[in-house]
């Protein structure tokens, strides 16, 4: 016995041999239960679990051989015996047949009784295992399938096409990213793809097979649809059998078009940027070389006009690269903004007064409206005094002489806006398309003395949106440019 | 070396108004009188004007190919056709977009009579007007 009491029912009509059989068992470490009829024995021994049932073959209301039937069919590993004292070959068959596990004859002794039924319980113990492995290999086989099918999903499901060929050259396995990768209306298993797939990739496909290594792996650009509309990078890779050797190949194909496109725009930054910088040195070189050339005869006055353009070459390249370190900062994000209370008025003259020289120089008229209780910006200081200093800057420096420029501001209830407005050259309809773009410049008879990054409206209008305001800009040819910005109230 | 007294007057394009200044005194320096124009526009106007022996213009203008456009433009009048007019550019090195004007292909629709590289090495642009007039 182990330290489970094994459970047991005894269904009999005869009131002496049912005591008797419970006080025996119960004595031997047994848990008991009893029923006095078939009926009661059916109810029982299907209410719970037991691992042995005795069942008395005559009873006056149902026949044992019933009552054997309707347990095993719903308790299959529940051991029964049959007692009964008139044993028949037929009767015995008919139990067998319906699961009874073994015959007790009428009168038993209790040695009889307790052998039977200890052989009886190594079988219910039997039965139970069975039971619990053949569960555990459904539950597993279960697992098998969920596994698959969630593999299935995910393949399915990521943005990467996934694609395998195999030895022949025929198509095993496709998730459906593959036909809008490789721009296919459609693709079967067991078609032949290497002549149907870009000749960059099935070039490496049959490179991978012809190696026969189930090692290395191979990446290539595809430009799948013409003026870089669809770019995709495969990285084929061979996929070996169990055993190691080779079975075919795995094409992974992602888009990268968009990431093309990023890399353009660099190149095309760089090389602008290398123009930018390099157009005023050589414009400087240009000056130095005639001022050194002993040969060449320069009058005074051509000499310090020399230099003073020289001179603001010079500052406007330093005026470059100090705007493509505020770009490189504001795209590297190491700007911690400081959201100030920052007055109008104060950041306004400030830049009024930067620009003191060369308004006084142009006889430029400044026109100054900003109510005195117009409620602070609530912005970054730093990036408002830029915002401001480059369009008044800008207000001078594109200004004609006898200017005017008019700095008005205003606040309603959800707005403060600002204006600021020249008479200057103006920009035609075209170039004010373009006028927030790196390295645009208007270029036309006024513009062509006038010194410019091209960056500075850039860097204003990031630094307006980056304080989640807006910047518009309104132009006449000729008759002068007025910019609003918008900045959200606090 | 002199430009050669058949060149008494050179016009130069360019929007750049200080490689315009050095080029003008580097060739006045040659004893050569100097017109400028700063865009491909004034360009044409200026010739007209001037009627000049020979002329230098900046490729890359209000666009990129604004040297192109005024040159043809210029081959196709009378006296473009009886005077050496040369591009003048970078674009070769800046941008890896190599051209010589020197190959039939590219002679039919470059329309000049060869290229100056930047910066300007007076000798050879002296040389190469020269050469034009042997």
């Amino acid at each position: 016995m182990d330290n489970h009491y094994p459970k047991i029912l005894i269904i009999d009509d005869e009131r002496g041999l049912r005591l008797g059989t419970e006080r025996l068992l119960t004595r031997k470490g047994y848990s008991v239960a009893t029923a006095e009829n078939g009926k009661n024995g059916i109810t029982k021994g299907l209410e719970q679990d037991f691992d042995l049932v005795l069942i008395d073959l005559k009873m006056p209301d149902i026949d044992g051989l019933e009552v054997l039937r309707e347990i095993k069919t719903s308790k299959p590993s529940t051991v029964c015996f049959i007692a009964t004292a008139y044993a028949s070959y037929d009767t015995a068959i008919e139990a067998t047949r319906l699961g009874a596990f073994n015959y007790i004859l009428k009168p038993f002794t209790p040695e009889e009784l307790i052998h039977q039924i200890e052989k009886g319980y190594r079988q219910r113990k039997l039965l139970l295992e069975a039971e619990t492995l053949r569960q555990e290999r459904e539950k597993n086989l279960l697992e098998i399938a969920h596994e698959k099918s969630r593999l299935n999903t995910i393949i399915e499901s990521i943005s990467s096409g996934v694609l395998l060929i195999n030895k022949d050259g025929k198509v095993v396995y496709f998730n459906r990213a593959c036909l809008n990768k490789l721009h296919f209306e459609k693709l079967d298993i067991e078609d032949y793809i290497l002549d149907k797939l870009p000749s960059e990739i099935s070039e490496l496909v049959q490179k991978l097979f012809s190696d026969g290594s189930t090692q290395k792996s191979y990446t290539t650009e595809v430009e799948v649809l013409e003026d870089g509309e669809l770019i995709i990078e495969a990285t084929c890779s061979p996929v070996p059998h169990p055993d190691g050797s080779f079975a075919g190949v795995v094409v992974v194909l992602k888009n990268i078009t968009g990431l093309k496109k990023i890399e353009q725009l660099k190149s095309q930054f760089v090389s602008m940027v290398a123009h930018e910088l390099k157009t005023p040195l050589a414009a400087v070189l240009g000056y130095l070389d005639i001022l050194v050339d002993k040969s060449i005869e320069i009058p005074q006055e051509k000499r310090i006009e020399y230099l003073s353009r020289s001179d603001i070459r010079l500052k406007g390249s330093l005026e470059l690269v100090n705007d493509l370190l505020d770009i490189s900062r504001m795209e590297m994000n190491t700007k911690q903004r400081e959201i100030a209370d920052v007055v109008l008025v104060d950041i306004v003259n400030q830049a009024l007064e930067l620009q003191e020289l060369e308004i006084r120089k142009k006889n430029i008229i400044v026109e100054k409206s900003i109510p005195i209780d117009l409620p602070s910006l609530h912005i970054d200081r730093d990036e408002a005094i830029k915002i401001i200093n480059n369009l008044v800057s800008n207000a001078v420096k594109y200004n004609k002489e006898d200017g005017k420029i008019i700095i008005n501001a205003s606040s309603d209830n959800n707005n403060i806006k600002i204006t600021i407005e020249d008479t200057g050259i103006g920009l035609n309809e075209k170039d004010l398309e373009k006028l927030f773009h790196q390295f645009f410049r208007a270029k036309n008879k006024y513009t062509r003395a006038i010194s410019g990054t091209g960056l500075g409206l850039s860097i204003v209008k990031r630094l307006v949106e980056a304080n989640h305001g807006k910047i518009n800009v309104e132009s006449v040819f000729s008759e002068g440019t007025k910019f609003t910005i918008h900045f959200p109230f606090k | 070396m002199l430009l050669t007294e058949k060149v008494k007057k050179v016009l130069l394009v360019d929007d750049d108004i200080d490689l315009l200044e050095q080029n003008k005194t580097l060739l006045e320096a040659k004893g050569v009188e100097v017109f400028t124009a700063e865009s491909g526009e004034e360009g044409i106007e200026r010739f007209a004007e001037v009627k000049p022996d020979a002329a230098i213009i900046d490729l890359i203008m209000e666009e990129h190919d604004s040297g192109f456009v005024l040159c043809h433009k210029l081959k196709k009048t009378d006296i473009g056709k009886q005077i050496p007019i040369f591009i003048l550019t970078s674009a070769t090195y800046e941008t890896g977009f190599k051209f010589s004007a020197t190959t039939k292909e590219e002679q039919k629709w470059i329309k000049c009579d060869g290229l100056i590289h930047k910066p300007v090495v007076i000798e050879d642009l002296v040389s190469k007007i020269n050469k034009y007039y042997e």
